[in-house]
């Protein structure tokens, strides 16, 4: 609660920095703000505390979310920072966004009651489709935020039917007493239909197939660091609500829909790999990986076992690390280059040694190659479904993760084996060093990834 | 009597909601679009007795938005011709797959044994008089109702950004655009 | 209490990240000092532990520091184990490890990759100390690998020799091959006890009895770790080669430490061993193999090195023939003593070939004993040492090991005398080859000769008062004390419910004693007779030489063998494979499927239009499809 309070007032703080005019102290203000909602977070540590009529608690899943979306909103906003000049015209508001964003990704994570789930959505919707169209004379960037914003209202539309349904159903709002009503009642068609159609808005939020459609062209039109926002926080925050969900409402009677979920989450694995391989330019292949990914992070919630928790935040973990950090480098690319194809890439390890190795690590980590953290986040994901009898969804994991590492590989490739005669790449002070800080955790993540694997 | 004035109520509703969609001029489905909210209302005033939810509802959507909606549509100088023609093959898959969404839909809720539908709050007649509904809001919802505020804030910052000036080049995509925007 | 114990391992990883990250920055003082230094400060942590330990106010502990593997039933911890067993091991790597650290400060003094150097050095230390303090088997195995990788850096440190380079690639795939064996026994630990902790694992083996299937598998999968890593039949011949490394390396890693950690894994693990009597019977054989037929090699190579080596391999031959006669606190005095004097002949070897500039060939060394008293004097002490001769340290552990195998098979016993006579043998030629008689080398070299620097005598001198007076923290009850070191290993086998007593027999002991005083005496005037009043020729000619000669000097031919039984058929099989099958079916096959992949791809990009309209009614349908689908499942449709 005191970590939701503090953010929201961080973006406020954050919006006045605009307006009264001290942007030069947004940064680091939303720096250390993060790091001290960060603290409230584990200081609340297995308190477990319910909040006013138990719309939502702070239980450990709750804060350990909390704390990977604020630490990638960190991120993000640091590398917003190295990118833009505070004097930009909308650096305070865009930084208010991220912040109202990552508040309403701890509304998402932590809810019991759906009114909180729906709020939680909608603060951190809202606030992406708005981040999307930041360069407003942009078309590629307009396009993108209408884009999403439509498909976003289309799905939140099924959300909030899905929620009516299972009020009508339990008659009532609270995870506690839908699961409850449901346990009495059994599963009926009103209820099932709630279900349904909660689960189609929440996949479409995590873009599974067939709801990835908006995500390629959202991705690609927005401004780099706000899509590495998406796709991490965003999908995380989605992620974690997904499953809370679902572990809250829905576990006992999981037999009903798991296979509608494994369904998905395979057809989402293959077509998100399949469709990266063609794709020339990089930022929008990251896109499709994402989507590949989000069939990976679907097998957690579709077993729904006691490790689903774990396996899903290790899972986020590695997937933010590697997944920011390779955005970062596709913008930086871009801005030297001019282009962000594979050929781009060529001679990175020459002319930028430090670069080239943590693009290699963060796409290692996409790909799953064991001792980055990537592998052990598919290790647990993987090894959770088999132990429940799940092969066949494994198996086609397995495989699509081998075509992942085609497109995965080919940047790297370039970057190593290729020549090029481009001038040495240049980027904002800081950004390097931060690259590296993130190379460096995915590794230590993949060689001792106990430390957070069993937290939660 | 309150079936059928339920049922009065919802065909008229739905009549209006169907040709928001079946009229050619923007201008018109706008007026349908306002005429649908007038029946929602009417099914809260009436039929539900939330005589508040029925009222905030005309004035938010039926007056503001739908007046911003005319306005819009006006300064843009929308009219029949503007519209995109869609292809006759496109709107029978869509009628089609609609229309297949509508009977499942239906169908999983009609089948519903209502009697084992338990837990449902007696609706006495004060649940949707302003006093309930304020006691409700700011006792037992107070967290929701402040998260919203929230949600409202980002509104108004994703306005203020929309809506200011910039002094840029117009581009398509970030490939060849210079580093810093300022 | 023992937090402090943690630290042992991690002080020399940080070593090895200074050292490691700071080369060349990083100045040779610095690096040195770093590199000492951090193996010090671990020597000093582990002597304060074991000072506790003596004064009785150290119990066993598990530190677990945290989770390391979770997956489904699994928990793999990264926790660290301390016990006698591993205070011994911790003794022994941390002070003989530093030892050396510092004689390699002489040693490598001209190198350009001092640091580098060093800094593996501290890495290996580091492997070394987290495969003798690992809570579990799994972490045994990281240090396993971990020594391995170091084993193989070093090996081939001189990379830009090509032959040296070769030596590393062969140590480490026939490592593999004992890993392989290693890594499976741990599958099965975790079939069936479904854990890898020591804890877990040797409470849980009590239920199995004598000679269990299971059991013998998991013992003997771990022993082939054992063979892979420890240098035995068949796979040892890797050690000979690995002699390519700096000196010092030789004496850390293929002396003193890596090669002992077979031995000190099967001791770990003694109570699954006394439950699978094959298996001990297998390690008896093993052993005895290996000490006789390195023995045997060793009496006629003529490379400094080589000697040593396969007197190495041949020694631990002797640790692995006391374990399999349950004398498993025996085997580790052993370990010990030898880690004493071999790292000391290693080293003096080493100050040999500094002087001499690199000459390895004994052949062409000889009188030196006046021009390298301090080395000379040190190298006498471990021969005698290793010989066994009494006092000396070897004399005591050896004569342990012989009594525990007389009790079980004189037969044992016998060829294990023999071949301790064998071992006196070829010291003693390689001491009167090197110090004895004339100079053999050219007049030039002869004037450069000159005894090497404080910094790598003084640890030569500390080495031989170990060599000589280690001996006496085992001595048997016919000297008067009883056994000092294996009632200190009590705790750790106590557990062993399976364990057979050793009774000991004073005359046995007698006869050992005068028997070794004798054979020694008798080389020793042979010796002379042979290599100081005869010439020594400075090459031999191969076609001259008497069979049995012919047979030892090229090892038996055991790696011209394995060339044509297993490297040239699986070359062939390679090129087959590589030529025919690959080119055209696996090729075929995976471009084919890569090329459908990426049509597919092509095609299925084709649905993101970037309409919306067409993106929604898409939605639409798979929404309709899904609630079907879903519905139906829940028997709702």
């Amino acid at each position: 609660m005191n970590l939701l309070i503090s953010l929201t007032a961080l973006g406020v703080v954050a919006m006045f920095g605009g307006i009264l005019k001290f942007r030069s102290m947004v940064m680091p203000l939303s720096v250390l703000g993060l790091i001290g909602a960060s603290l409230l977070g584990v200081y609340a540590w297995n308190t477990n505390q319910s909040f006013l009529n138990d719309m939502m608690r702070m239980d450990n899943y709750a804060i350990a979310f909390s704390i990977v979306c604020m630490a990638g909103t960190l991120l993000t906003i640091l590398f917003f920072h190295f990118f833009h000049s505070e004097n930009e015209i909308h650096y305070a508001e865009a930084v208010a966004l991220m912040l109202f964003a990552v508040a309403g990704c701890a509304v998402m994570v932590s809810f019991t009651n759906l009114l909180m789930l729906f709020l939680g959505i909608e603060i951190l919707s809202l606030s992406l489709y708005v981040l999307a169209g930041l360069r407003k004379k942009d078309l590629l960037s307009n396009e993108s935020s209408l884009k999403y914003f439509l498909m976003g209202a289309f799905s939140t539309g099924f959300l909030l039917f899905g929620i009516a349904l299972l009020y009508g159903a339990t008659g009532s709002f609270a995870t506690t007493q839908i699961a409850y009503q449901l346990g009495i009642a059994g599963m009926n068609g009103m209820a099932a239909m709630g279900l349904l159609l909660l689960m189609i808005g929440l996949l479409f939020k995590v873009a599974a197939v067939p709801f990835q459609f908006w995500t390629p062209d959202v991705y690609q039109g927005a401004p780099t660091i706000v899509t590495a926002f998406m796709a991490t926080v965003g999908k995380v925050a989605a992620f974690a609500a997904f499953l809370r969900l679902f572990q809250l409402c829905f576990a006992p009677s999981k037999e009903g829909y798991q296979l509608v979920i494994g369904t998905v989450a395979a057809i989402t694995m293959l077509a998100g790999n399949i469709m990266a391989i063609y794709q020339s330019s990089t930022k929008r292949m990251l896109a499709y990986s994402s989507i590949a990914h989000a069939g990976y992070m679907l097998i957690a919630v579709m077993t729904l076992n006691a490790s689903s928790n774990g396996s899903i935040l290790f899972y986020s973990v590695a997937y933010t690390l590697a997944s920011i950090s390779s955005f970062l480098i596709v913008m930086v690319v871009q801005q030297n280059r001019n282009n962000d194809t594979a050929d781009d890439f060529n001679g990175l390890g020459k002319t930028n040694p430090w670069i080239a190795f943590a693009l290699a690590v963060s796409m290692l980590s996409l790909s799953g190659i064991p001792a980055t953290a990537g592998f052990f986040g598919k290790f647990y994901v993987f090894s959770s479904a088999v132990s429940d009898g799940f092969i066949w969804v494994v198996a086609v994991a397995v495989i699509s993760s081998f075509i992942s590492i085609y497109y995965y590989f080919r940047p790297v490739i370039a970057a190593y084996s290729k020549q090029t005669h481009d001038p040495v790449m240049t980027m904002p002070a800081g950004t390097q060093a931060l690259l590296i800080l993130l190379s460096l955790l995915t590794i230590l993540l993949g060689i001792l990834p106990g430390f957070i694997a069993g937290i939660i | 009597m309150l079936t059928s004035a339920f049922y009065f109520i919802a065909f008229v509703t739905v009549f209006f909601a169907v040709m928001v969609i079946a009229a050619k001029n923007p201008v018109h489905s706008v007026l349908y679009l306002v005429l649908t909210f007038f029946g929602i209302s009417a099914n809260y005033i009436f039929i539900l007795d939330a005589p508040f939810v029925g009222i905030v509802n005309i004035i938010v959507y039926a007056g503001a938005i739908m007046v911003l909606f005319l306005f819009v549509i006006m300064l843009m100088n929308l009219n029949a011709e503007a519209e995109h023609r869609k292809s006759n093959a496109f709107l029978i898959v869509g009628a089609f797959a609609g229309g297949s969404l509508l009977l499942i839909v239906v169908d999983a809720i009609r089948k519903v044994d209502w009697k084992s539908v338990s837990g449902q709050e007696s609706s006495g007649g004060a649940i949707g008089s302003i006093k309930v509904l304020g006691k409700v809001l700011y006792t037992d919802y107070i967290l929701p109702f402040e998260v919203a505020s929230v949600l409202f804030l980002v509104a108004i910052v994703g306005a203020v950004i929309l809506a200011r000036k910039e002094k840029l080049p117009l581009t398509v995509g970030q490939i060849s655009h210079p580093v810093s925007e300022s | 209490m023992n937090l402090s114990g943690v630290l042992i391992p991690f002080v020399p990883l940080l070593g090895f990240i200074i050292n490691g990250l700071g080369f060349p920055k990083v100045s040779k003082r610095w690096a040195a000092w770093i590199g000492c230094g951090s193996v010090f400060i671990s020597f000093l942590i582990a002597s304060v532990l074991f000072i506790q330990s003596l004064t009785g106010s150290f119990e066993s502990t598990t530190i677990s520091l945290f989770d390391w593997i979770v997956a489904g039933n699994i928990n793999v911890g990264f926790s660290f184990f301390i016990d006698h067993l591993t205070l011994i091991m911790l003794m022994i790597v941390t002070g003989v490890g530093f030892l050396i650290h510092v004689y390699s400060v002489g040693y490598m003094h001209d190198d350009e990759g001092f640091g580098k150097f060093f800094s593996y050095m501290n890495l290996f230390i580091f492997f070394m100390l987290v495969l003798v303090m690992g809570a579990n088997f799994v972490m045994m195995f990281i240090g396993w690998e971990g020594v391995g990788l170091c084993s193989y850096l070093l090996i081939g440190f001189w990379w830009k020799n090509r032959e040296y380079s070769a030596a590393a690639n062969k140590a480490f795939i026939m490592n593999r091959i004992g890993d392989l064996g290693f890594i499976l026994g741990i599958f099965l630990m975790f079939i069936t006890f479904g854990s890898s902790d020591f804890d877990k694992v040797f409470a849980g083996s009590s239920a199995f009895a004598t000679n269990d299937h299971v059991m013998v598998a998991i013992t003997l999968l771990l022993f082939i770790g054992a063979i892979g890593k420890s240098a035995q039949i068949p796979l040892y011949t890797w050690l000979p080669d690995a002699m390519a490394g700096p000196t010092p390396v030789s004496a850390l890693i293929h002396a003193a430490t890596m090669v002992t950690a077979g031995v000190y894994m099967v001791a770990r693990s003694n109570i699954l061993y006394s439950i699978a009597p094959i298996s001990l019977e297998v390690v008896t054989v093993v052993g005895l193999a290996t000490a006789v037929l390195s023995a045997l090699i060793a009496i006629t190579q003529s490379d400094i090195k080589k000697v040593l080596a396969y007197s190495t391999v041949s020694q631990l031959g002797y640790m692995f023939v006391a374990e399999g006669s349950s004398a498993y606190s025996s085997g580790i005095f052993h370990l010990m003593t030898h880690a004493f004097f071999k790292a000391l002949l290693f080293l003096g070897a080493g100050s040999v070939i500094h002087a001499l500039h690199h000459e390895q060939n004994l052949r062409k060394m000889g009188g030196l004993r006046k021009l390298l008293p301090v080395t000379f004097i040190t190298m006498f002490a471990a021969t005698l040492a290793i010989s066994g001769f009494p006092p000396f340290a070897g004399f005591f552990s050896k004569d342990e090991i012989l009594v525990a195998t007389y009790e079980k098979s004189p037969a044992v016993f016998w060829i294990l005398a023999a071949t301790s006579v064998l071992t006196a043998a070829y010291m003693f030629r390689l001491l009167f080859l090197t110090f004895y008689g004339e100079y053999r080398g050219g007049h030039h070299q002869h004037e450069h000769i000159h005894e090497s620097p404080r910094v790598m005598t003084v640890p030569l001198m500390i080495l031989a008062v170990l060599s000589t007076l280690g001996g006496f923290l085992g001595l048997p009850a016919l000297f008067g004390d009883t056994h000092w070191l294996s009632h200190y290993l009590e705790p750790v086998f106590a557990a062993n419910t399976r364990l057979t007593e050793h009774s000991e027999s004073s005359l046995l002991e007698i006869m050992i004693v005068v028997l070794t005083v004798i054979v020694i005496a008798v080389i020793w005037w042979w010796c002379n007779e042979k290599y100081v009043k005869k010439k020594v020729a400075p090459a031999i000619v191969e076609d001259q030489l008497p069979l049995w000669y012919k047979l030892s000097y090229n090892k038996f031919y055991v790696d011209e063998i394995y060339d044509r039984v297993i490297i040239k058929p699986l070359e062939w099989m390679g090129d087959f494979f590589y030529g025919k099958f690959e080119a055209n079916v696996i090729d075929g096959a995976v471009n084919g499927l890569g090329r459908m992949t990426v049509w597919l791809s092509g095609q299925l990009r084709k649905i993101q239009t970037g309409n919306i309209g067409f993106y929604v009614l898409s939605m639409v349908i798979g929404i309709v499809l899904l609630l079907i689908y879903g519905l139906s499942k829940m028997n709702l449709f």
